[in-house]
């Protein structure tokens, strides 16, 4: 129950009992097809994390996963294996190109308890892991994989299988350290993003502010638009922005906040040419542009990796309206020709003080709304909604994200039931609700209703199940008064 | 009142669910009575490998009467009793270890305070309960304890069987598999070809075992006892192939059972030899993990689950769609489980895979398949098996108690429980005091005397284990139908295998003293409406219910109406029953309550201490007619529940 499991045992019961979150066992890519014969197998692992382990400890692993994928297909050809179940852990698979294989072994919980005559008793909690949470971190590594790298495939045409493993190599080292599988949720699932509530005016001076942007600087191929980790505008597909929006939120912007909440005097800023007072700058790309050695390096990011396939520069440009402030706004933009020194000087003349200017409308609109929702005292409810056909996400569980963990304001077992619940609504498509007391007599709720999805917690425990619906009402009154949900 | 509160564990009783079972092929159901014309060999369509004369022909007057009683191979043993040293004296002193069993059963119950239902159920019984009331209060509650081992449904399944299987795999550590090749791929294909060399060569136990007798047994003929159903991998045409594939993929729940070898033992679809090579991967798959100490429970793919159950020396899988939680299939698995450890006991079962880890077990099963069949049928259509309790007839209480005292009256001194039942309701059930049944072995027994139609043909006589009880040895159950007509079964287990006739004669006294007090009439009567409505309860929306009061282990339900009306209609309702039962007991995040709104329906679940209740209305009922109905409904159950339960049970 403690939630999350204090440093593994050092807390003041550890004398009883310690408790081990979930970890990362083992990371792996392979591809049956290149390693077909007996002898072999070692051909097949294109990636193999903790790379420490024995030879044939990765062949027997991959080996097991390949029984498991051909075992299921006796049963469904076209389907097969997601996940595996045993006692110590859950090994997750996925295929994201045809015959590459990914796969995720995460140790199930342990609750490590002394026995009578002192010995250490370990106990796997089975059930404590939600499938759909970690299939779906899964398929967020590949798509983060595929945002900054491109297709396995396209490795593979450009320099065999030895560039394909130099890229998983490089970018997976690192990015597994990033994963804290402690704190997956529903969030995870979802992979939604959190849209800016902006009045039309304002919206629309953003929107020209692009036109003319991507017309005076025509390598701009798209660009995007966010406002306190908040999507604006997105000229991007739905998945891509999805993913590069993940990549914004959970890694660029909060690795950037830090140093800047720490030197606040920093210089950048300071021997700006001309009068144009604003505090814009680079994210990615040159530091100070008045360097003229500073170096233009910015990454590669791969969209439409479907059809068109297109290799981009990723170019973040941020603005703060008040260099004390968080209020901020950022604009990502994608470049098709390798962005110069002299293009940055550009954007950062055009931009930066239009942006800043935006900035300051957008503000104005952020008090307003939040004058409206802060009218109310502190609810008696949190709230996730998900709307599956425009990724809009909104939750009121979770306090706040950082790089490495989302914190929530609830207990880790509601924010299971709450998964609990989301995979019994995957299940069919008709549109369900569904109200539950748990053991804590919390009431969770989960509803349904043409692709969209919204899940309640209520936090009054002598209620009864009508005063539950009655409390749901209203809270779809005042959020989402125009959509329908099943009563 | 209740936990602690009785000096022993006074609830348990051991009932009679009427509960279908399949008949298990390998035992002979035979009359034993001798003279008369009665002499003649219930067969159900089962293979009965035996000694001496051949299946099919009548049993000659003067053979010593334990060798109908008992499976063939222990009746081997029996015969030649000098054969085995060291089985003899375990056949020879199994009346007397029973006992012994019992004893221990007794004291063993009494250590286990908790679970004891109130013996003052005297006390007053509220009218609505509510969510505190303590267990024996509840509607339905027994007047004198229960008649139950307690069972918490899922969790006593398991709770003590893990223990058994860290156990095995230890034990596999050591003597298990030889050491593995690298490659899954490697294993698989050493499987396959182990089986296929196995079917040729495979030599029965028996014939090991007794050398110079093999040319009496008879080779079981594979397939009878039920049709081949569309074998996977045979069909003239490569298109027809084809379609029998798919057909067989699409099925709602395949089960397996095959040996630690890798041997088939029962596939509910298609034959176990085409099947082989699947069931090969499958026993790899086990034993796989097993080498790294760690244990395969399922695999999850898009739309189906793969469940894995281990209890040595058995394997056992399901491959399921249906929206079951992969613990409810381990359930379902189990109960596979202790359907086979019911016709050979878990002793013997062991006792067999110690002596020879490839036997085919088949040989000893053939026939039993239909048993198996019938009870994964019931388990997807029947409620019992998920509320792991038993539903009763509705029976005025004044009748039920002639009924009982009746049965109570007719005893003798190896009876142990005296059951009767009608279609998978249970009538009345006498045990013998201290001796308490299980819910999941009543559901076996309900199964055996389902699964076939031949135990309506006149007495049987059978030996069975009843493996939550004592896996370690056999009952005899006298079976027999109190008429030829009507569905009454009246079922006696006894300790002992020579008190054939002293047990048929309790069946005789037993309608002698219904006839006397006019009881039979009444209960004629009674099973001409062996279901109620729900109308009778007076809730407009309501559709349908199940309720469960946990102390007694008895459930009621009305009988299923439209729009359930159709077979798969019916089976949707139980699924979603089940899906509402699997998240309120799941085992890491249980929940109290459940409201569920669904399209065709709305449900609710509430889980207090004492009971259960899961309701299915219209889809058009508010909530708050929803919550109204709760109280409403549970005051009617209150109001009839001398009718709906059984609320006094008695002992011999």
């Amino acid at each position: 129950m403690a939630a999350a499991a204090a440093g593994a045992g050092s807390g003041p019961w550890a004398a009883q009992e310690k408790q081990f979150p979930p970890a990362l066992l083992s990371f792996f890519i392979y591809n049956p097809r290149f390693g077909p014969r007996e002898g072999q197998e070692e051909n097949k692992i294109l990636f193999y994390h903790p790379n420490e382990v024995e030879k044939n400890e990765k062949i027997r692993n991959v080996g097991l996963c390949e029984a498991i994928v051909q075992f299921t297909r006796t049963f469904s050809p076209s389907k097969p294996a997601k996940s595996l179940h045993t006692q110590k852990n859950r090994q997750f698979f996925n295929e994201p190109e045809e015959n590459f294989w990914m796969v995720m072994v995460v140790r199930n919980p342990i609750i490590e308890k002394q026995s009578k005559d002192g010995k250490p008793v370990i106990e796997y909690q089975e059930e404590e892991l939600l499938d759909k949470v970690y299939s779906s971190v899964l398929r967020q590594c590949y798509s983060m994989y595929k945002l900054f790298n491109g297709t396995f495939l396209k490795a593979m045409e450009d320099g065999g299988v030895k560039l394909l493993k130099e890229r998983l190599e490089k970018f997976f080292h690192r990015y597994l350290q990033t994963l804290h599988l402690q704190s997956c949720d529903l969030l995870d699932i979802f992979g939604g993003i959190s849209f800016f509530p902006l009045d039309k005016m304002t919206y629309l001076k953003i929107q020209s502010f692009i036109n003319r942007m991507e017309e005076s600087l025509n390598i701009v191929k798209y660009t995007a638009f966010l406002y306190n980790d908040q999507l604006i505008w997105s000229g991007l597909e739905q998945d891509d922005m999805r993913i590069l929006y993940k990549y914004l939120t959970t890694s660029l912007f909060p690795r950037h906040i830090e140093p800047e909440l720490a030197g606040r005097d920093s210089p950048i800023r300071a021997e700006m040419p001309g009068n144009l007072q604003h505090y814009g700058r680079f994210l990615t790309g040159p530091l100070n542009l008045n360097d003229p050695d500073a170096k233009c390096r910015f990454p590669k990011i791969f969209v439409n990796t479907d059809d068109t396939y297109e290799e981009l520069h990723l170019i973040v440009y941020k603005t703060e309206l008040r260099p004390s402030s968080y209020t901020q706004s950022e604009a990502s933009i994608s470049a098709s020709v390798h962005p110069t020194l002299d293009f940055c000087r550009r954007l950062d003349s055009i931009v930066g003080p239009q942006l800043t200017v935006l900035a300051s409308d957008i503000c104005e609109q952020f008090n307003i709304n939040k004058r409206m929702s802060g009218s109310e005292k502190e609810p008696q409810f949190k709230f996730i909604y998900f709307n599956h056909m425009n990724l809009a996400e909104k939750s009121t569980v979770h306090m706040r994200k950082t790089p490495s963990v989302s914190l929530t304001s609830v207990h880790p077992d509601l924010m299971k039931i709450l998964g609990d619940i989301n995979s019994d609504f995957t299940r069919v498509d008709e549109d369900e609700e569904i109200i539950v007391k748990a053991m804590s007599d919390y009431w969770v709720v989960g509803k349904k209703s043409d692709r969209r999805e919204l899940y309640v917690i209520l936090n009054q425990k002598n209620a009864n199940l009508i005063e539950v619906n009655e409390e749901v009402k209203k809270l779809c009154a005042t959020q989402f008064n125009n959509i329908f949900f099943l009563d | 009142m209740h936990p602690g509160g009785g000096p022993s564990r006074a609830e348990r009783l051991e009932l009679g669910l009427g509960r279908e079972r399949p008949a298990k092929a390998i035992f002979l159901h035979r009359r034993p009575g001798e003279g008369g014309g009665r002499e003649r060999c219930l067969r159900c369509g089962h293979v009965c490998v035996r000694r001496g004369p051949g299946p099919r022909e009548a049993v000659p007057s003067g053979r010593p009467r334990p060798d109908t009683l008992t499976p063939p191979w222990v009746r081997q043993r029996a015969v030649t009793g000098t054969f085995c040293a060291s089985w003899t004296p375990l056949r020879n002193r199994r009346a007397q270890r029973m006992a012994t069993d019992m004893q221990r059963k007794r004291s063993s119950e009494c250590l286990d305070g908790t679970l004891t239902p109130s013996d003052g159920q005297s006390m007053e019984r509220a009218e609505s309960p509510t969510p505190g009331m303590a267990q024996g209060m509840e509607p339905g509650a027994g007047q004198e304890g229960a008649m139950f081992v307690h069972a918490r449904s899922y969790e006593d399944l398991t709770e003590s069987e893990d223990g058994a299987a860290s156990g095995d795999s230890h034990k596999e550590g050591t003597r298990g598999p030889p050491p593995l090749p690298t490659d899954m791929r490697q294993i698989s294909q050493d499987f396959s070809e182990l089986s296929t060399q196995l079917t040729g060569v495979a030599r029965d136990l028996q014939e090991e075992m007794l050398p110079g007798s093999s040319e009496d047994w008879l080779e079981p003929p594979g397939a009878v006892g039920r049709p081949a159903t569309e074998p996977p991998r045979e069909g003239t045409t490569e298109g027809d192939e084809e379609d029998a594939t798919e057909a067989w993929r699409l099925h709602q729940k395949h089960v397996f059972v095959l040996s630690e070898a890798g041997k088939p033992v029962y596939s509910r679809y298609g034959s176990e030899e085409a099947l082989s090579s699947t069931m090969g991967v499958m026993v790899a798959l086990v034993s796989f993990l097993e080498a790294d100490k760690n244990a395969i429970r399922s695999i999850h793919a898009d739309g189906y689950k793969v469940v894995f159950v281990r209890r040595s020396p058995l394997v056992l899988v399901a491959v399921a769609r249906t929206r079951q939680s992969a613990q409810e299939l381990a359930q379902e698995l189990l109960y596979i489980y202790y359907q086979i450890l019911s016709l050979l006991t878990g002793a013997q079962l062991s006792h067999i895979f110690q002596q020879k880890q490839n036997y085919d077990l088949r040989r000893l099963l053939s026939g039993s398949e239909r048993i198996t069949d019938n009870l994964l049928q019931l388990m997807a259509r029947d409620p019992s098996f998920l509320m792991g309790a038993a539903r009763c007839l509705p029976l005025a209480a004044a009748v039920r108690d002639t009924v009982s005292a009746s049965l109570q009256q007719a005893r003798a001194r190896s009876l142990v429980f005296s059951i009767l039942l009608a279609r998978n309701q249970l009538v009345a059930l006498v045990r013998r005091k201290d001796q308490f049944l299980h819910p999941i072995d009543l559901h076996l027994l309900f199964n055996l005397i389902s699964s076939s139609s031949s135990f309506r043909e006149g007495e049987a006589w059978t030996p069975v284990c009843l493996p939550k009880f004592n896996a370690a040895g056999f009952f005899h159950a006298h079976i027999s139908y109190l008429e030829p007509d009507t569905d009454l079964c009246l079922l006696l287990v006894s300790t002992d295998r020579e008190d054939f006739f002293a047990v048929s004669d309790c069946r005789r006294r037993f309608q002698e003293r219904l006839r006397k007090r006019g009881a039979h009439l009444a209960l004629r009567e009674a099973l001409r409406t062996p279901y109620y409505s729900v109308a009778q309860v007076g809730i407009p929306d309501l559709r349908h219910f199940l309720y469960k009061s946990k102390s007694s282990g008895l459930f009621t339900s009305p009988e299923i109406e439209a729009p359930y009306t159709s077979e798969e209609e019916q089976e949707r309702l139980l699924g979603l029953y089940q899906y509402l039962h699997s998240r309120a007991h799941n085992a890491s995040r249980p929940l109290k309550t459940i409201y569920y709104t669904g399209p065709n329906e709305n449900l609710l679940a509430w889980v207090t201490g004492a009971f259960e209740l899961y309701m299915c209305y219209s889809p058009l009922g508010t909530k708050a007619s929803a919550v109204s109905a709760i109280h409403k409904l549970m005051r009617w159950i209150r109001k009839e529940e001398d009718r709906l339960f059984i609320l006094t049970p008695l002992t011999y």
